[in-house]
């Protein structure tokens, strides 16, 4: 097997853009996942990638020019942060509802007002609703495996929708790590070359995007749903497929770690889930029944997974990481669709929400300490308290 | 787990509701007649041979293909139906061929309507 080398989360996602030989890229800086283009654009004019790569005007511009290129035929990759992301925002339905797999990379970064560099999921969980692929990694290791698996099943001719690949900002993008790149073999098996279905062309010539007449709408809004019901298959397959290339498996929905036998548990998902591991351990040792749960994708979501991973449990915490100001529990978002995920439990689990890891804090191990805290009180009375309570204030 | 979740259900969309896959269609590759956009027109442009140089540059600046070349009569033809008065080629003409003619004009300037439109 390959050595594992020293990368940071942005150098990862680019040499997954660069081992799946994109072909189109389009940039636009905003920190902090301006390093996976600064990383690109060295392959490029080194002759390590043979790609066309421009620069777009801003967000907008980015996700137009991928959206493009898909439609000619080309593998596209495209990224942001923060804003960008949300300036990007008109083009993500129209994206996935053409059916234009492109890849756009994502480094969180808190939305304004006021500027803030720190990492948090608001940015990119804004999107969840526009039918992309969305889902996030914990290492770089994952950011780059995730690049890969995300085309594969992108680009599978059941899905045909475009990704976003999600590494929280600095925790994962900027701080360095072990990865193990895929050899040019290995990748080749694992990730065909994109085959467009009906790529613009001059000897059979196609209209992208038309307008459609209102009683079209439905339709074509039930067709993106059906397809949705068959995008969990592709991404067990390529999971598979993946652990068997590449010898690095996962499971394709949810991380499950200490799980079986826990009486609490962590729900979460990007960067924190390194330290909650931790902070299981280390309360194991304490004699807590504690487990974690991470989320590998939150598009398409995992209702019945979740349910069979997380349904014997007595007590879990979601760790937001993202706002929802208003919203049911007044918290994040995730605790919403898992409460709904285990609504149909006979025996639910108690949830909770804490909001933690908001523009860019760390969650520091004596915050899960509280955490367990609040859950196994949260067992012995039966109930929870609060919705949500905030880390820290 | 002993019991059984509620599933997604199927979603079945009647044979003639479906719509073509990312609503991608065959280009028509001839003039689309349901899609006439003439009456969102307020102005028109109008051309004057004497200035135009046949430079081409409307034809190349116009959206939606409303101006043609005629090789024969070495003119520059507006298609009425499909020119929905943006006035870019007036914006665009070096020349200062192009003005633009309101639709609507009236001798004293004044636009009666006895019906919103
Ligand atoms: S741009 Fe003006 S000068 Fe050029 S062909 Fe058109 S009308 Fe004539
Ligand atoms: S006004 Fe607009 S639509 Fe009409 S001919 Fe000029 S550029 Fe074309």
């Amino acid at each position: 097997m390959a050595k594992a080398k020293m990368l940071t989360g942005c150098r990862a996602s680019a040499e997954g853009a660069k081992a799946a030989e994109v072909e189109v890229i389009c940039s636009f800086p905003i920190r902090p996942y301006t390093a996976i283009m600064m990383e690109l654009a060295k392959m490029v004019a080194n002759g390590e990638l043979n790609a066309e790569f421009i620069h777009g005007e801003g967000e907008h511009a980015q996700l137009s020019v991928v959206l493009g290129a898909c439609a000619a035929g080309a593998r596209a990759f495209t990224g942001s942060s923060g804003v960008g992301v949300t300036y990007a925002m008109e083009i993500y339905s129209p994206m996935a509802g053409g059916r234009y797999p492109a890849q756009m990379a994502i480094a969180d970064r808190t939305l304004d007002p006021p500027g803030d560099f720190g990492s948090e999921h608001t940015d990119a969980m804004c999107t969840r609703d526009n039918g992309w692929l969305l889902g996030w990694a914990c290492s770089p290791q994952e950011v780059y495996d995730n690049t890969l698996i995300a085309y594969r099943v992108g680009e599978d001719h059941r899905v045909m929708l475009p990704q976003m690949v999600c590494q929280d900002g600095y925790f994962i993008s900027h701080i360095p790590d072990k990865v193990v790149l895929g050899e040019q073999s290995q990748v080749k098996e694992f990730l065909p070359p994109y085959r467009p279905i009906s790529p613009l062309s001059l000897t059979h010539p196609v209209s992208h995007g038309p307008q459609i007449r209102p009683d079209q709408g439905a339709p074509m809004d039930a067709q993106r749903a059906q397809t949705f019901l068959a995008v969990p298959k592709v991404i067990e397959e390529a999971t598979a497929d993946f652990g068997r290339i590449f010898g690095r498996n996962y499971d394709p929905f949810v991380e499950q770690y200490k799980l079986a036998d826990a009486e609490i548990a962590f729900f979460i998902m990007g960067a924190h889930a390194n330290t909650a591991r931790a902070a299981v351990d280390r309360l194991r040792k304490q004699g807590v029944k504690v487990g974690m749960a991470r989320l590998r994708w939150v598009r398409p979501w995992p209702t019945h997974q979740l349910a069979a991973a997380l349904g014997h449990v007595k007590a879990i915490g979601v760790v937001e990481t993202s706002t929802s100001y208003g919203g049911a529990m007044r918290g994040g978002n995730l605790i919403h669709e898992l409460r709904a995920s285990l609504y149909d439990l006979d025996d639910r689990p108690l949830v909770t929400s804490f909001m933690g890891g908001l523009g860019g804090e760390t969650i520091w191990p004596a915050d899960f300490d509280h955490m367990a805290k609040v859950l196994t009180q949260a067992v012995k009375e039966k109930k929870v308290r609060n919705y949500v309570q905030w880390l820290g204030m | 787990m002993a019991k059984e979740l509620p599933g997604y259900g199927t979603i079945d969309v009647p044979k003639d509701r479906v719509v073509p896959f990312g609503a991608v269609t065959p280009a028509p590759v001839c003039v689309q007649n349901m899609f006439q956009t003439s009456n969102w027109r307020i102005v028109r442009p109008v051309k004057d041979d004497e200035k135009c140089t046949r430079c081409l540059i409307c034809y190349l600046s116009c959206p939606d293909a409303c101006w043609v070349y005629k090789e024969e009569e070495d003119v520059m033809e507006w298609v009425n139906n499909f020119c929905k008065g943006c006035q870019i080629c007036i914006q665009e003409c070096p020349s200062g061929a192009l003005t633009a003619a309101p639709e609507l004009d009236f001798p004293d300037g004044v636009v009666r309507l006895d019906k919103p439109f």
